[in-house]
């Protein structure tokens, strides 16, 4: 994978977590999964990751709608704030990213900067779902993670794994089918979909 | 006779198929079947259970599927804590006001989402390749996160969310880990790793990085410390059947996943260093733990924060991987689940009676309501280690594996936390029981159960610690040794 699309995909990543917008932050992953698709089919040398590639597809689409669905269903009258600037989350996320990929030794994928974008983008991931309060957010910071995943998958040293991306794939649809309920009930329940509202159990 | 691959892969597809079943009877008879078909489901996990513990050392390994003395041990607790949660199960369905679904759906979702998790439960101990074995607890997350936030109500909501959340970023955590095991497998696919192959395969660079990211991630589902701040929050607020199987069978099938992790991996990054890392999570789960246990705290949570405080015990015993550390880890297992789940089965009445036990301490049961105040007085004796409890037993013998295994500073830590917990256990038995009643306890629905499950669990637990004497130095332990590589 060439280094200019390696790191677009980190940049869409950073994005997420710094975008004000629901829709804005569905597209910017969903942009991110398309992306890695079109890297996945035009890379493919056997029906095994055409299939992987067909399967990474699939799900960015229907995770797209899946999630435009939500937006559309749980309108706010005012976007839910994040408890932290745009500024200082996106300093924070990148820091994590650093820090990530200064810990982690070679990890064995095709390329060193396939590796730190693999990280970098958990890292966003991690970051987005402790940084935002928006639950919606929060679901698109395991997005995120799992878009990493997809990618260190892509750039195995044998090729695509036809299994990781499968997993990958059936594990975040069913994980954001549960929390599509959850956000439903909680907008539904708290008048919006904001996790500052579930802060009751504590000790 | 049924081979054992036959009967491993009945125990998952059973209750499979009761989830068909759930959906397409009437509703008037989804409980009924519900009921009724709990039983061959338990029956054939304690088959395939005595079968692998029949022939210890030869286990069934494959590329997909194991049975050993480890995973038989697991289907069959968790063959028999589903049991018991399907037939308490609808006590708690009766009395909840609200429900995550309608409530001409509500008992229909309900068992048909209980028995999908009690399948995906039994096919985590077998499954033989570290890539089924994710799958299979990612898929265990989705499942159980809906039955956490079931009765809908706001506390229960945040429960589900966050353990849906924290869980799923940490399995995301473990997957990176099996990538970079999967890097360094020359051939790829997931065939290469299977248990057995895996530490043939894996190279040494890339294979503490992946172990400590696998542990890392699977810690964060276990509920080790300091990664557990979703599990008294989900055990507290769930219906008591399903924090029941969360305690006692998915924080332990997911930790059989690391412990094979980490079996599989030794012989490459070395036996030490991946003991060393079961070991320090063990001891930070234990010393988060015990100032809990020493707190006034409502019923349930001070179960999730027991819950805590055994699952490190039982990384502990893993980590000695001593003979008598062993031993104990497998009497720990089974006396864990079975006094878990009794206790949070006595949370249905007891919420019916005393619905503030949701928030504040149940003090004085023993003398307002018998069978209530001693279900959970067994419960919480046993789990205290109280002898003759087979958790004594199991404590001793992990204590005194940790000396075995030359690691004397972590065994007297140990030591030291395990009496601190048991301190502030045994008070809260004194309070729960003897302590001052609050007002009468009118007898309720499902008291009735609960003392047929309170006598059984007491037989069990008994007959545990005398078998627990005689663990040591058997096949048995030779077999959780070796494991399945």
């Amino acid at each position: 994978m060439s280094g200019g699309l390696v790191w677009t995909l980190v940049a869409l990543g950073l994005a997420v977590v710094v975008v004000r917008r629901r829709s804005v932050a569905v597209a910017l992953v969903t942009v991110q999964a398309l992306a890695l698709t079109a890297f996945a089919l035009h890379d493919a040398a056997d029906t095994d990751e055409l299939v992987a590639a067909g399967a990474l597809g699939l799900r960015a689409l229907l995770l797209a709608s899946l999630l435009l669905v939500l937006v559309a269903r749980t309108r706010e009258t005012r976007p839910v704030r994040a408890r932290i600037s745009p500024l200082a989350r996106g300093g924070a996320a990148i820091a994590f990213a650093l820090a990530l990929t200064w810990l982690v030794p070679e990890i064995g994928l095709a390329s060193r900067d396939a590796e730190r974008a693999v990280l970098a983008l958990v890292a966003f991931g991690i970051a987005t779902a402790a940084l935002r309060r928006a639950t919606l957010f929060q679901i698109l910071g395991i997005v995120l993670v799992e878009n990493g995943l997809a990618l260190s998958a892509l750039e195995l040293p044998g090729g695509a794994s036809l299994a990781i991306e499968l997993g990958v794939a059936l594990d975040l649809l069913l994980v954001a089918l549960v929390a599509s309920v959850f956000h439903e009930r909680i907008f539904a329940e708290f008048g919006a979909g904001d996790t500052a509202a579930l802060r009751t159990l504590r000790d | 006779m049924i081979s054992r691959a036959t009967l491993a892969i009945a125990v998952p597809a059973a209750p499979a198929l009761v989830v068909v079943l759930v959906v397409l009877v009437p509703g008037r008879l989804v409980t009924l079947v519900a009921r009724i078909a709990a039983v061959p489901t338990a029956v054939l996990a304690v088959m395939l259970a005595i079968e692998a513990m029949r022939a210890p050392g030869d286990p069934v390994v494959g590329d997909w599927l194991v049975v050993d003395v480890a995973g038989g041990l697991l289907v069959g607790v968790i063959g028999l804590v589903g049991l018991a949660s399907v037939l308490v199960s609808q006590t708690s369905l009766d009395r909840a006001r609200t429900s995550l679904v309608s409530p001409e759906r509500r008992d229909r979702v309900y068992y048909a989402v209980l028995y999908a998790f009690w399948a995906i439960l039994l096919a985590v101990p077998l499954a033989g390749n570290l890539g089924g074995a994710w799958l299979l607890v990612a898929a265990t997350t989705a499942a159980s996160a809906l039955l956490v936030g079931f009765s809908g109500t706001g506390r229960a909501l945040e429960a589900g969310w966050k353990y849906l959340v924290l869980t799923s970023l940490g399995l995301g955590v473990a997957l990176l880990g099996i990538v970079v095991l999967a890097a360094g497998v020359p051939d790829g696919g997931l065939g290469a790793l299977s248990w057995r192959a895996l530490s043939g395969h894996a190279s040494s660079d890339g294979a503490l990085v992946a172990y400590l990211l696998l542990l890392a991630g699977l810690a964060a589902k276990i509920g080790w410390a300091p990664v557990h701040n979703w599990l008294p929050d989900a055990h507290s607020e769930a219906p008591p059947a399903v924090s029941a199987l969360l305690s006692a069978a998915l924080l332990p099938a997911v930790l059989l996943v690391a412990w094979r992790s980490e079996q599989t991996l030794a012989p490459v990054i070395g036996a030490r260093t991946a003991e060393t890392v079961l070991v320090a999570f063990g001891l930070a789960s234990l010393a988060v733990a015990i100032p809990f246990l020493w707190r006034s705290l409502p019923w349930k949570r001070l179960l999730a924060y027991s819950s805590l405080e055994h699952m490190g015990v039982i990384a502990l015993g893993i980590g000695f991987a001593s003979p008598l550390a062993l031993a104990g880890v497998a009497v720990h297992i089974v006396g864990h689940a079975i006094a878990k789940a009794l206790g949070f089965y006595a949370a249905g009445p007891l919420l019916a009676v005393e619905p503030h036990a949701a928030d504040r301490p149940a003090t004085g049961l023993a003398r307002g309501n018998p069978v209530l105040g001693t279900s959970m007085g067994v419960s919480l004796a046993a789990l205290a280690g109280l002898p003759p409890s087979p958790l004594f037993v199991s404590e001793v013998l992990i204590v005194a594996g940790g000396f075995q295994a030359g690691r004397p500073w972590a065994a007297a830590a140990t030591a030291l936390l395990l009496a601190l917990g048991f301190l502030g256990l045994a008070h809260a038995l004194l309070e729960t029981t003897g302590g001052r009643r609050r007002r009468r306890v009118a007898d309720v629905a499902g008291l009735g159960t609960l003392g047929a499950l309170a006598s059984v669990s007491v037989v069990l637990l008994l007959a545990l610690a005398a078998a627990a004497v005689w663990l040591p130095g058997s096949d048995l332990v030779d077999a959780l040794a070796k494991g399945v590589s």
